[in-house]
């Protein structure tokens, strides 16, 4: 027994000296990461990862966001950030341009800043993708393009027209569209809606558009509002089976509509891995990684990043993935 | 009524020239047979269906507001308050199975609370109105996002029930689509009944006119302006509470953060809808078409064909246009003598 215990307070005792010495060895930062909307479950999710990064690795990163999807109220949680010491900042832009003011304030103030899902911000370090957004929605329009036996007339669904990543991601389902699915057309009169990133809205706007547009056979919905507030749509109006909807989506918002069919697909990413990812990449800028194609970040999906073509700032990796009701119930977030 | 000699008939069309309503009703007609034309979608069953639910939780929001705007104030807290009575009846109540009267209850006896906070600071101790519940408003979402730390969240059982249930289905055969009518549009039906009542036949809606036009007056005629203040906004929180629970079921999921802006296009209705401003002015009826006009607005564009780039734009012009319309006539009546005493006709 006493053996025993002595191993034990041994290795405690080491444990501990391994612990103090790493923690000597190397810096901790304080990391702040702003997401768009704090309440949404994606970024609530996102949290956890930046939350278990903090714990895995005992660098100070924690989230703090604007109460609702809103441009002006992220400017004034940046500012009120920056003012607080921070090493780096983190940042899921709105609006990339109205951003663009107070990240080069930061930038100034030598605070390492990495976007995501803000490829246009020209103030700052890296923007780290989850993967190219071109190719995302290639990936989106091949889902669509299944479900809908790859032929009729389908269009294209994002929160805002001036929203960064919903546009280009829209813009890769159509091009992918061009490419491969000659029997696809795109709705020349409304070749992409606004939901506002609002599902009561995207549900609204999907049934003006399947009674004007009775040639309407597809959505690629953008936002992860879109497709959950489509499929309700699709269902009411008693369109299931002839009229189908794919795109990004959280699992448990949208179970019940991917487990009864009225909602094909959905894709996503891991945001909970986004977060930790962002993290990561800023602790190596700080530490004067040099920053070279085929970094790993030691995240999921995150292990080989790319340059964009043309481009030194953005960063992609290669983590999407696709949702369908075999595959539902392995998520619960 | 007792009918006007002859000699006052033109008198009494003019005066109707005068009101907001013709102007508003003409606009709407206008806008539904342009919808109607361009799609030939308009005047069919599921189409009309459709709209009404979209009516359904902004209409019940205005009818709170336009008695707030009629005494005189102006509350831009509703949305806030409807979101913080959403998120606690469908977080705090989320294994409770029996009737969904429990859960509207509990919704209105919240913003009955939240609403009575704004009427106190507003008739105690006679702050600004808007001043009050922009303050209340940050209040209200601080408690709801911060304290509670608020996020989507599934709605109770019977909440989810009564988003599905429906009156009747609109079946269109041309089209094959078919649209459900929710339950929720009788709670709207019941409350413009209980308010036509309330604002045309009883005292308490004789004093909130009169509070709104002039307080003085109003009190030296003997109203007791704390009490039908208070009675004003504690009436228009439960409103809020109530449609917050309405609003939670209807999309079958709490999103907390889904009504922020609403207030705008509310106070927007109203004001097309021929509700002062500045007080003492406003009927159910036309703030009804107000917001009537905003909601085929909002869910024709399509229909008519502006492209999703045009569409602020094409909204903000019929907002401009609708309140200048208002404005002038208020205006017009105003340089009139005698305009006052025909005010008051109004009520």
């Amino acid at each position: 027994m006493r053996k025993l215990l002595a191993s034990f307070v041994a290795t405690v005792l080491l444990a501990a000296a391994v612990a103090l010495s790493a923690g000597a060895g190397e810096k901790k930062y304080k990391i702040a990461v702003v997401p768009k909307d704090s309440t949404n479950a994606w970024f609530v999710h996102m949290e956890k990862g930046v939350r278990k990064y903090a714990n895995d690795t005992g660098h100070n990163a924690f989230q703090k966001g604007p109460a609702k999807t809103d441009a002006a109220q992220q400017v004034q949680v940046i500012q009120d950030l920056i003012s607080q010491d921070i090493d780096a900042l983190c940042v899921v832009p709105v609006d990339p341009a109205a951003l663009e003011p107070v990240l080069a304030e930061a930038m100034e103030k030598k605070i390492v800043v990495i976007c995501h899902e803000g490829s246009p911000v020209e103030n700052c370090d890296y923007d780290l993708e989850a993967f190219n957004n071109a190719d995302y929605g290639a990936f989106i329009m091949d889902n669509l393009a299944k479900a809908m036996g790859e032929k009729g007339v389908y269009t294209t669904m994002v929160a805002h027209v001036t929203n960064a990543s919903h546009n280009e991601w829209a813009d890769g389902a159509v091009a992918r569209a061009k490419a491969a699915y000659p029997n696809l057309t795109l709705l020349a009169a409304e070749p992409r809606v606004e939901s506002e990133d609002n599902s009561e809205r995207s549900y609204e706007k999907a049934k003006e558009l399947f009674k004007k547009y009775p040639e309407l056979k597809g959505i690629v919905g953008t936002s992860s509002k879109d497709a959950p507030g489509v499929a309700r749509a699709i269902e009411e109006l008693g369109l299931k089976d002839k009229v189908f909807v794919s795109g990004t989506g959280m699992p448990n918002e949208s179970r019940r509509f991917v487990k009864d069919g009225t909602l094909s697909y959905i894709t996503l990413w891991d945001s909970s891995l986004a977060g930790a990812a962002m993290c990561a990449l800023a602790v190596d800028v700080l530490n004067g990684v040099k920053i070279v194609d085929g970094l790993d970040l030691g995240v999921e999906g995150y292990h080989k990043l790319m340059f964009a073509p043309g481009s030194d700032k953005v960063l992609l990796g290669s983590g999407w993935i696709v949702i369908d009701a075999k595959t539902i119930d392995d998520y619960d977030f | 009524m007792p009918g006007p000699g002859n000699l006052e008939e033109p008198m009494r069309f003019k005066r109707h020239l005068r009101r907001s309503e013709p102007y508003i009703f003409a606009a709407l007609l206008l806008l539904c047979l342009a919808v109607e034309l361009r799609s030939g979608q308009f005047f069919t069953g599921n189409n009309i269906v459709d709209l009404a639910r979209s009516l359904t939780v902004p209409a019940i929001f205005c009818i709170g507001e336009m008695l707030v705007l009629i005494s005189g104030g102006v509350d831009v807290s509703f949305p806030a308050i409807a979101s913080l009575s959403m998120y606690v009846v469908s977080r705090y109540l989320d294994d409770y199975q029996g009737t969904v009267a429990l859960n509207l209850f509990v919704g209105a006896v919240l913003g009955l609370v939240m609403g009575g906070l704004n009427g106190f600071l507003v008739a105690r101790f006679r702050f600004p109105a808007m001043l009050v519940t922009l303050g209340t408003t940050s209040v209200f979402s601080g408690i709801l996002f911060g304290a509670l730390g608020a996020r989507e969240y599934p709605v109770p059982p019977p909440m989810y029930d009564l988003g599905k249930a429906k009156l009747f289905s609109a079946h269109n055969p041309v089209s094959g689509l078919s649209s459900d009518m929710p339950v929720s549009i009788l709670l709207l039906a019941l409350l413009l009944a209980a308010t036509w009542f309330l604002l045309n036949r009883t005292l308490t809606g004789r004093g909130i006119y009169a509070i709104g036009g002039d307080p003085v007056a109003a009190e030296r005629a003997g109203f007791n302006l704390f009490r039908i203040q208070m009675f004003i906004y504690c009436f228009s929180g439960a409103l809020a509470g109530l449609t917050g629970v309405i609003r939670g079921s209807m999309m079958l999921n709490c999103h907390p953060t889904n009504l922020n802006g609403m207030e705008m296009t509310c106070i927007a209705a109203c004001v097309l809808g021929g509700a002062s401003i500045t007080g003492g002015k406003g009927t159910l009826f036309g703030v009804m078409l107000g917001i009537t006009l905003m909601t085929v607005m909002a869910n024709s564009l399509i229909l008519i064909g502006v492209p999703t780039y045009w569409q602020r734009v094409f909204t903000g012009a019929i907002i401009l246009v609708g309140t200048g319309v208002s404005a002038y006539q208020a205006l017009r009546g105003r340089r009139k003598p005698g305009a006052v005493a025909r005010r008051a006709g109004h009520a």
